[in-house]
C-alpha cells in the first residue's frame, strides 16, 4: 500500500540531466503523484534551468497550463519574447501552451518548481519523464537500459508515439531490428509526422534497406498488405 | 484575448482571512485563472499561526505542500511531527490527516492539489472563503455576488449550496437559508450533517424545527 505521506527537501532530490543540459529534480515520480505534474529544476548562475519549449507538441503532454515557482535563488524567464526578473518567491503562470518559455539562473543554487496540467482533462504524465532518463542512458552507451526505461513509460502511456519512436531508436541501436521495426511502424501509424524524423535519424541506419522501414517512412502501405 | 502569461510574487497576492482569521489564504489559482489544478499559498506573520488547516481531504485530492519561506511544523497521519524548513516538500494522499503551523515569522506554504483520473474542478471552498471575507468586512453585496457566482458555477455542488445556506442565515434570510440547506442535504447528507451540527453560521436558525429535521438532530 502506498504511504499516506512522504516528505523530502529539494536539496535531497535526485538530479537527472535532461534536455538542453538542464538539471531535472523529479518530484512527481518520487512521490508517485498521479493528479498533476510536479517537478523542480536547478542551476547555477548563467545556466539554463527551464529548457526552451512550448506545451503544444507531441513530445510533451500537450496543451498544459504551467505554473513556475522560484523556490531559491533568482531566475530570468523569457516568455513569448518578454524578459522577466524572478527572485525567490515569484510565481509565473504560462496560460498559453503555444508561448515559448525558458529560464536562466541569475544566482547560484537557483531552484524552480514547475507544476502542470491540462484544463478539462484528467492528468497524464508527460512522456519526457521517461524519455529524458532514457536519453541519459543512451548517451552512456546503454541502449538496453534506455529501452527498458521507455518500456516503463509505455506501460503507463500505452501507444504514446514519442515513446514508441524512442523505443524503436534504442532497439535499432542494440540490434533488436524486428522489435524496432514493429514499434517504429506503430508510432508512425499514430503520428505520421514522425516519418520525416525517421527518414533522417541515424539511429535507424541498421534498418535502412528493409522494405518495411522504407515503406513506413515513405508513408506507403506495409509490403504484403493489400490495404483492403 | 487573455495574456499568454502572468507574474506575481508571494507578497503581491491577496490576503484573505479564513477560519475566523486563524488562517491567511493567498489565492493563486483564482488570481491567475488556473483551471488544470488547484494551487494556493498560505502564510503566517507570526510563529505559531496556522499555515495548513487541520483537515483530511477525504473527497480525493492528492496534495503537495512546498514550504517557500520560513519554517513550518507539520503533523501528519497518526500524529507524526515533521520539521519543514524552506524547500521542504510534503506529499499527502487523500484521507490522511494533516495540519501545519509556522515556526518562524513570514512562513509561506504553497499547496497544490487535484484528484487522480479526473479533470480538475475548483473547490467550492474558494467561493465561500472569499464571500465570507467580504461579509466579515461588512460588504454583504460583494459577498453575495461571490457566493451566487459559486452556486451558478456548480449548482449541483452540495458545498456551494451549504455556503449559500450559511450566507443566507448570517444575513437574516432564514427561509432562503433553509431552502439552500435542503438542497445541500440532497447532495451529501452525511457531510452536511457533520459540518452543520456545530456551525455557528446557523445560530439564527438552529432552533427552527425544520433545521433540526434537515440535519437529523
Amino acid at each position: 500500500m502506498a504511504e499516506r505521506f512522504q516528505t523530502a527537501h529539494v536539496d535531497d532530490l535526485e538530479r537527472v540531466p535532461s534536455f538542453q543540459g538542464v538539471t531535472w529534480l523529479p518530484i512527481r515520480r518520487r512521490f508517485g503523484i498521479q493528479a498533476f505534474g510536479a517537478n523542480a529544476f536547478a542551476g547555477d548562475a548563467g545556466k539554463l534551468v527551464i529548457e526552451e519549449h512550448d506545451e503544444s507538441g507531441t513530445g510533451g503532454s500537450g496543451a498544459q497550463e504551467e505554473l513556475y515557482v522560484v523556490v531559491t535563488g533568482r531566475a530570468t524567464f523569457t516568455i513569448a519574447g518578454d524578459a522577466i526578473d524572478a527572485p525567490a518567491g515569484t510565481l509565473v503562470f504560462v496560460r498559453d501552451p503555444e508561448a515559448k518559455r525558458k529560464a536562466l539562473a541569475a544566482e547560484n543554487g537557483t531552484v524552480i518548481l514547475a507544476l502542470g496540467g491540462t484544463r478539462g482533462e484528467a492528468y497524464e504524465p508527460s512522456a519526457w519523464e521517461w524519455i529524458a532518463p532514457a536519453i541519459e542512458r543512451q548517451d552512456a552507451g546503454d541502449y538496453e537500459g534506455a529501452a527498458a526505461v521507455v518500456r516503463e513509460g509505455l506501460a503507463r502511456l500505452p501507444d504514446h508515439p514519442s515513446l514508441l519512436y524512442n523505443l524503436a531508436c534504442f532497439e535499432a541501436r542494440s540490434g533488436e531490428g524486428e522489435a524496432a521495426i514493429e514499434h517504429l511502424l506503430r508510432g508512425l501509424e499514430i503520428d505520421p509526422k514522425m516519418r520525416a524524423w525517421a527518414a533522417k535519424d541515424e539511429d535507424f541506419d541498421s534498418l535502412r534497406g528493409d522494405p518495411r522501414f522504407e515503406s513506413a517512412v515513405a508513408g506507403e502501405p506495409e509490403p504484403g498488405r493489400t490495404g483492403a | 484575448m487573455d495574456r499568454p502569461y502572468e507574474v506575481a510574487t508571494i507578497d503581491d497576492l491577496d490576503k484573505v482571512p479564513v477560519l475566523q482569521g486563524a488562517l491567511t489564504w493567498r489565492p493563486v489559482r483564482r488570481r491567475f485563472g488556473i483551471e488544470a489544478f488547484g494551487v494556493n499559498v498560505f502564510s503566517a506573520e507570526r510563529a505559531g499561526e496556522l499555515v495548513i488547516e487541520d483537515h483530511y481531504e477525504r473527497e480525493g485530492p492528492e496534495e503537495l505542500y512546498v514550504v517557500l519561506r520560513g519554517r513550518a511544523a507539520f503533523t501528519l497521519g497518526d500524529g507524526e511531527e515533521v520539521d519543514a524548513p524552506a524547500g521542504t516538500l510534503v506529499f499527502v494522499r487523500p484521507g490522511t490527516h494533516r495540519v501545519a503551523t509556522a515556526r518562524e515569522p513570514g512562513t509561506a506554504v504553497l499547496g497544490v492539489g487535484a484528484k487522480p483520473g479526473e479533470p480538475f474542478e475548483p473547490s467550492g471552498w474558494e467561493w465561500g472563503a472569499i464571500a465570507f471575507a467580504h461579509l466579515n468586512r461588512g460588504d454583504e453585496e460583494e459577498g453575495r455576488r461571490v457566493i451566487e457566482d459559486g452556486v451558478a458555477r456548480d449548482p449541483d455542488s452540495w458545498a456551494a449550496q451549504y455556503n449559500l445556506a450559511c450566507f443566507e442565515a448570517r444575513t437574516g434570510h432564514p427561509e432562503e437559508a433553509l431552502e439552500a440547506l435542503g438542497r445541500a442535504v440532497e447532495g451529501d447528507p452525511e457531510s452536511v450533517r457533520r459540518f452543520a451540527t456545530g456551525d455557528e453560521d446557523f445560530a439564527s436558525i438552529r432552533d427552527d424545527s425544520r433545521f433540526r429535521e434537515l440535519i437529523g438532530g
